[in-house]
């Protein structure tokens, strides 16, 4: 699988990394690329993509110091921009097919690029630190490529788990996000709602965690399914965290694993690493930077570059916590090696435990410093955190599970929904429900958020002081008859279709209306 | 004092057993790499043995060597601070109520009434024991001479019974002074004893040897009439006015028990029954006296104790409507035994032993809840030495003439708490020290609960709650553990709440308050019957008497104000003989109650339940302010709080909402602030949306939080307020026109819409208002933006 759809994603998109502070003597251009996607793209093109990146950015930035490019439509291409990091960029190329013209979202590419460089920040930490540690740049390659196409991969997959189970986009393209995910939103957390007898036992149960642990400072994330129910993160780190347990950790992610697992092992019967091997082996791979920095690979493949987000990797253990073989395994007891990530504000390194009983699923963070032996200590603690908590736990998944109303249980009949508050927590109509809208109906919404994006943007540049976001309210009666339906007030916002609300514009703004009081305490009801 | 009781008993089985632990070891030491299940087993055997040895005669030993010590003194008396230090579970306070009268002949309790009578050649002098207090002045009441056998006030206290002879009993009517006599029908019985009693058909019972008399007394026609009659062969019997529960004893051992109640709601004849009597060998057939057999009532149940001397064991009994079920047995380290009821705390007397041992037995339990220690005296005027002071010499120096005999033969233990030295005719109360008794408890929550029953001195046990549960937080205890605490306190609080018990007014009469058993006793008491499993249809028998109970007042209350109290007692005197003896009880609770108003407000407590807002101003603030450092173990406290209260549907005041809040806010936790307020977990109210605009100055989501908060609450005045502040004007027009919120000041607006330089929402907030509200084209705040407006537009135009 790997190889074929490599390369034909190859034909869609390029991804690329590079550092502007690095390579700026003649001749050493090639130092500033820390990633490049397909890596079998010759050298020429790949510098060429990158010399007219750092070229935008340079000329924006004479007009705009703060924010330079974001995006540039070319003809055939859409270049998207994303300052990961102070002078490290990501850059994605993609291509512009007749299906998808005007279509793709920037914002939504954008939003990837975000999500990748957040996921490798929580398990490398910052791309600048690991430059500063070892400044000829080999070790941030040598992690970034693994990762990076064991997150593509992950696209894939997701792509082809949607074909699967809802008979969508056949095909074995990489998935960009398009007009299709408009009714949903990356970066943001899915949230569960619940009652408040049921919150006041998670948070119980939270706080007996957090206690059990022994020291004060651990946080923790609890989901429900693929849900949100509790966090003491910070939001970024609720953010990256929550996506990185959606993708591997849930028990729908851990199912879907085993599912495919056979027809994986098959395939990856020639080579190791799949993904990976796809990479040093296809292209012809020339220049010594990568043939050093591949064989320095091969070697170290095992010890030190971790692939957090390789794929089947996580299982269940007896005692409940999860468990992989990623990070390798202790030496003398067959326990595996407990995952250590970063936490973005303070840059603390914490150990990452995740219990799972039935649809609930606990990630405990523990500081490494307040654990002084090792994965010993952290027995110790999950022993605890059995023993103080676990028939919290199972009272907690029983009372959860009995307020669940399933996988449709955010549905709203009659409506198409999209509901993000403050950018960081989404709720949407179920994707299975979403699918059911005509294509034009996609489109057009599509077409209006990335209005509603700029609108957002303008205002917040002209008046970044006042907190008072923009009031939008926009209705667009799309090709099809379908009403497509933009609501934004302070910093909640509303997208939704309505498909079968034919009649007239008071009609559909009543139907908003009714909508708004019902499922969101009248936030969008203007008068 | 009890880690110095654990080391001694280690340090006794470290000596005692150190062959055996020796043995085990060396066995263990040998085969230590192969660990095996039952490897030194007969080693591991031996040296259990000692242990157990050891342990089970420590209690034995203790009490052996305090009754030794004690014996060995008996004519010193230096009982009960030798041990203990100067501690004790119980006590009694200095000075006693002195009955000693010239020419008395003897003292007789009647606990009906609570009154200790001491009977002269023709006069009964009365002392009231309820409130209970030393300077109490004794009543006389006039009744011809003759021999008394025993004494009792009727109910409504109007008229005394003497029991003269086997075939007699004299009745006097207080006020009228007139008499008359009832006998015996036939010379083959005679009479064991009588009691008045609130049943509705009669007013006195006579038992005697061949039954029970329920007779009528008629003071009009000076003739008593028999109502009805129980035959039974009797040879003792054994009452109190508590239990309205009288038990006859039949049969040749006298083990066989017939009980009637005979309360204001009717009689109740329970099953016959047979006491449990071992024997010491196949033909010892022991008989059971009349002092073997107690009746307790202990939170509303009546129970039975009975001393089986040759098992040294005291068998429990507790009595259902329709049944009798054994509880168990409690041990005996003395041949004598008597019991007290102290607040529902059971007080086994091991008189030789000279120890009292507690139980609280609501539980079914049959643990003690204390070490065995002796009662204690307090009070006396100290010594020149400042040390607790020794009972035998303080006594021969200050009540010379008597000696008084701590567990003496002396000693008289009355129904419930009450102890009559008959030599030096003075009587104690039994006071329990509950600050002892949960100190010698290591388990918290077991500990709050055992308090939480606990109604005598309600405020006092209140306070000692509070300060355990805030010790208890403040030494870190894990969350779960603290967790049970609250909920103890939370479901007593419930409870209490439920039952309306808190603020009970205490002047009930007397005769209705034997309707029932307060409500929360039959409560509990209904959900053990389930337990016992004799079944739905059996009701236990209840109590009549606890009301009476919390009708005490503490006696150190009583002495504080001492000189009101005797004031009272003699200014009701002169009430007495026109009224009744109850209304001079009342008569002096009252006087009590002018003399010290805050006091008032305490004793009428008559639960130490601890409401959430008690909770919050007595825990969490003091917790609050000396914790220091990361607050999320108070937050945690505070989350299990939250649960215990919603699972009992107790409603929280924004207090402690607030409170959380600021917690949390001072150490940034505003993820988990977020979660709390969106899931509701601190429910929406004013003050905390308040709390939370207060802290959107750190963090802006918190503005937006309170924001929505106000909405949703429909403050709409607040929320336009708000808006405006934030700028949003337009918006807060549109919301004032929709919910007609008028009350927020124009001018605020106009000026919002005049910061944001815009001539063109000024103009349009300029038209709404003057639209909106009728006649603001007149005021003078309209003149005012209206030439503003045009200076702006002449200045575009320019």
């Amino acid at each position: 699988m790997g190889l074929a759809s490599v390369n034909t994603a190859s034909e869609g998109m390029q991804l690329c990394i590079f550092d502007l502070r690095r390579g700026q003597q003649e001749g050493q251009e090639l130092d500033k690329i820390l990633f490049f996607f397909p890596a079998d793209l010759p050298f020429a093109t790949q510098l060429s993509v990158i010399g007219l990146s750092e070229g935008l950015i340079t000329f924006t930035r004479i007009f705009s110091p703060d924010a330079a490019c974001e995006v540039i439509e070319a003809e055939r291409h859409s270049h998207v921009f994303y300052e990961a990091e102070s002078d490290i960029w990501m850059v994605m190329v993609v291509d512009k097919s007749k299906e998808s013209k005007a279509a793709c979202q920037v914002d939504a590419l954008r939003k990837v690029l975000k999500e990748v460089h957040s996921l490798f920040v929580l398990f490398h930490g910052t791309m600048r630190s690991m430059l500063e540690k070892e400044t000829s740049g080999g070790l941030i390659r040598s992690h970034l490529y693994p990762f990076i196409t064991d997150y593509l991969s992950a696209y894939q997959k997701q792509s082809l788990l949607c074909n699967c189970c809802w008979d969508f986009l056949i095909g074995r393209k990489l998935q960009l996000p398009s007009f299709h995910d408009c009714l949903m939103e990356r970066g943001t957390v899915q949230m569960l709602t619940v009652g408040r007898e049921a919150a006041i036992e998670v948070q119980s149960l939270v706080k007996v965690l957090e206690c059990s642990a022994g020291t004060t400072s651990c946080y923790s994330l609890v989901l429900f399914q693929d849900l949100l129910v509790s966090t003491t993160l910070s939001p970024d780190d609720t953010i990256s965290l929550f996506t990185y347990a959606v993708l591997r950790l849930t028990p729908h992610a851990l199912s879907s694993g085993a599912t495919s697992w056979s027809y994986l092992q098959r395939t990856n019967a020639g080579s190791q690493v799949p993904a990976l091997s796809t990479i040093t082996n296809s292209g012809s791979v020339s220049d010594n930077i990568y043939r050093s920095r591949d064989a320095s690979l091969d070697q170290e493949n095992n010890c030190q570059v971790k692939r957090p987000l390789h794929h089947n990797r996580w299982f269940r253990g007896n005692d409940g916590f999860l468990a992989s073989d990623i990070w390798g395994t202790d030496n003398g007891s067959q326990t595996s090696v407990t995952p250590i990530v970063y936490l973005q504000l303070t840059e603390e390194r914490m150990y990452l435990c995740a219990y799972q009983h039935k649809s609930l699923t606990i990630i405990l963070l523990v500081p490494v410093s307040s654990i002084l032996n090792g994965e010993q200590g952290l027995s110790l603690v999950k022993q605890q955190v059995l023993e103080n908590a676990s028939l919290k736990m199972l009272m907690v998944e029983e009372k959860l599970s009995k307020g669940w109303g399933g996988e449709n249980a955010y549905h709203v009949s009659g409506y198409r929904y999209l509901l993000v508050d403050d950018e960081r927590v989404s709720r949407a109509s179920p994707p299975a429900k979403v699918m059911t809208l005509a294509k034009e109906s996609l489109l057009a919404l599509s077409k209006l958020r990335e209005e509603v994006n700029l609108e957002k943007k303008r205002a917040k540049c002209s008046s970044s002081e006042v907190n008072c976001d923009k009031e939008l309210e926009i209705c667009v009666r799309a090709k099809n008859g379908a009403w497509v339906i933009a609501r934004t007030s302070r910093g909640k916002e509303l997208y939704m279709v309505l498909e079968k609300a034919s009649e007239t514009l008071l009609y559909a703004a009543d139907s908003v209306e009714k909508f708004s009081n019902r499922y969101c305490s009248g936030v969008f009801s203007l008068d | 004092m009890k880690e110095r009781n654990t080391t001694s008993t280690l340090k006794r089985i470290l000596v005692n057993c150190s062959s055996q632990a020796k043995e085990y070891g060396g066995c263990v030491a040998k085969k230590v790499p192969e660990v095996e299940r039952d490897m030194c087993l007969k080693e591991f055997l031996a040296l259990k043995n000692c242990m157990q040895n050891v342990c089970l005669t420590s209690v034995f030993c203790y009490i052996k060597n305090f009754s030794m010590s004690a014996n060995a003194s008996s004519s010193q008396l230096t009982v009960g601070l030798s041990g203990s230090g100067g501690l004790s579970h119980a006590y009694v306070q200095y000075p006693p109520l002195k009955c000693n009268l010239p020419g008395s002949r003897g003292l007789y309790y009647d606990d009906a009434n609570k009154l200790l009578l001491s009977p002269t050649s023709d006069q009964v002098f009365s002392w009231k024991t309820v409130p209970f207090s030393p300077h109490v002045a004794a009543t006389a009441d006039y009744i011809n001479e003759g021999p008394v056998l025993s004494i009792r006030y009727s109910l409504d206290a109007k008229s005394i019974a003497v029991h003269r002879s086997n075939q007699e009993i004299q009745f006097f009517q207080r006020e009228t002074r007139e008499t008359f006599t009832h006998m015996c029908k036939s010379e083959s019985e005679s009479i064991l004893g009588f009691f008045w009693t609130d049943c509705p058909v009669c007013d006195l019972v006579v038992v005697k040897t061949s039954g029970l008399d329920l007779l009528t007394v008629s003071f009009t026609s000076k003739s008593v009439n028999l109502v009805e009659t129980k035959k039974l062969s009797v040879n003792w019997y054994v009452y109190t006015h508590g239990s309205r529960l009288v038990l006859l004893a039949s049969g040749m051992q006298c083990k066989t028990l017939t009980g009637f109640q005979l309360s204001s709601v009717g009689i109740v004849r329970l099953p016959r029954f047979e006491m449990v009597m071992a024997k010491s060998d196949a033909n010892s057939k022991p008989v059971l006296a009349a002092e073997d057999v107690f009746i307790i009532t202990v939170y509303g149940r009546i129970y039975c104790l009975q001393i089986d001397r040759v098992a040294m064991q005291l068998h429990s009994y507790r009595f259902y409507r329709d049944a009798v079920v054994q509880q168990g047995s409690l041990p005996m380290f003395s041949s004598k035994i008597s019991v007290s009821v102290v607040d529902n705390v059971l007080l086994v007397h091991q008189v030789d032993a000279r120890v009292s041992i507690l139980y609280d037995i609501f539980e079914d339990s049959r643990a003690p809840i204390s070490a065995p220690l002796p009662l204690l005296l307090r009070g006396l005027p100290q010594s020149h030495t400042g040390r607790p002071v020794n009972v035998g010499e303080s006594l021969d120096r200050n009540s010379s003439n008597h000696e008084l005999m701590f567990y003496g033969d002396d000693w008289t233990f009355l129904v419930p708490d009450l102890i009559c030295d008959v030599a030096s005719k003075s009587v104690w109360k039994i006071h329990l020290d509950l600050e002892v008794i949960s100190s010698s408890s290591s388990e918290v929550p077991s500990n709050l609960e055992f308090l939480q029953r606990r109604k005598l001195e309600a405020s006092k046990t209140k306070q000692l709650c509070l300060a355990i549960t805030r010790a208890f937080i403040l030494e870190r205890r894990p969350v779960t553990m603290v967790a049970k605490a609250i909920d103890v306190l939370v479901s007593s609080y419930s409870h209490s709440v439920k039952t309306c018990s808190n603020l009970k007014e205490t002047k009930v009469d007397e005769a209705s308050a034997s309707v029932g058993t307060n409500a929360s006793n039959s409560s509990r008491s209904a959900k053990d019957e389930s337990r016992v499993g004799v079944g739905d249809k059996s009701f236990n028998l209840s109590a009549s008497d606890s009301d009476d109970q919390s009708r005490e007042i503490d006696s150190r209350d009583l002495q504080k104000s001492g000189k009101e109290n005797l004031l009272g007692a003699e200014s009701s005197r002169g009430e007495v003989q026109s009224s009744s003896l109850h209304t001079q009880q009342l008569g002096l609770g009252n006087n009590q109650l002018n003399a010290n108003n805050s006091e008032r407000q305490d004793s009428q407590l008559t639960s130490p339940a601890i409401s959430p807002d008690e909770m919050y101003s007595c825990v969490f603030v003091p917790v609050g302010e000396e914790i220091v450092g990361d607050p999320s173990y108070l937050v945690a406290i505070i989350v299990e709080f939250l649960r215990s209260t919603n699972s009992e549907k107790i409603k929280v005041r924004p207090n402690i909402y607030v409170f959380t809040i600021q917690l949390l806010v001072r150490y940034e936790r505003f993820a988990e602030l977020s979660l709390l307020i969106i899931n509701k977990v601190l429910e929406p109210s004013k003050e905390v949306a308040m709390q939370l605009l207060e802290s959107g100055h750190q963090n802006p989501q918190m503005r937006k939080l309170a924001l929505d908060m106000l909405r949703q609450l429909s403050l709409h005045h607040d929320y336009v307020t708000l808006l405006v502040q934030d700028g949003c004007y337009l918006e807060a027009l549109r919301y004032a026109r929709k919910h007609k919120v008028t009350s927020v000041r124009p001018s605020l607006f106009l000026e919002a819409a005049l910061a944001s330089k815009d001539s063109q929402h000024l103009a349009a907030v300029l038209r709404f208002f003057s639209d909106f509200i009728a006649g603001f084209r007149n005021t003078p705040e309209y003149q005012d933006y209206f030439r503003i407006l045009n200076e702006m537009n002449t200045g575009l135009a320019v």
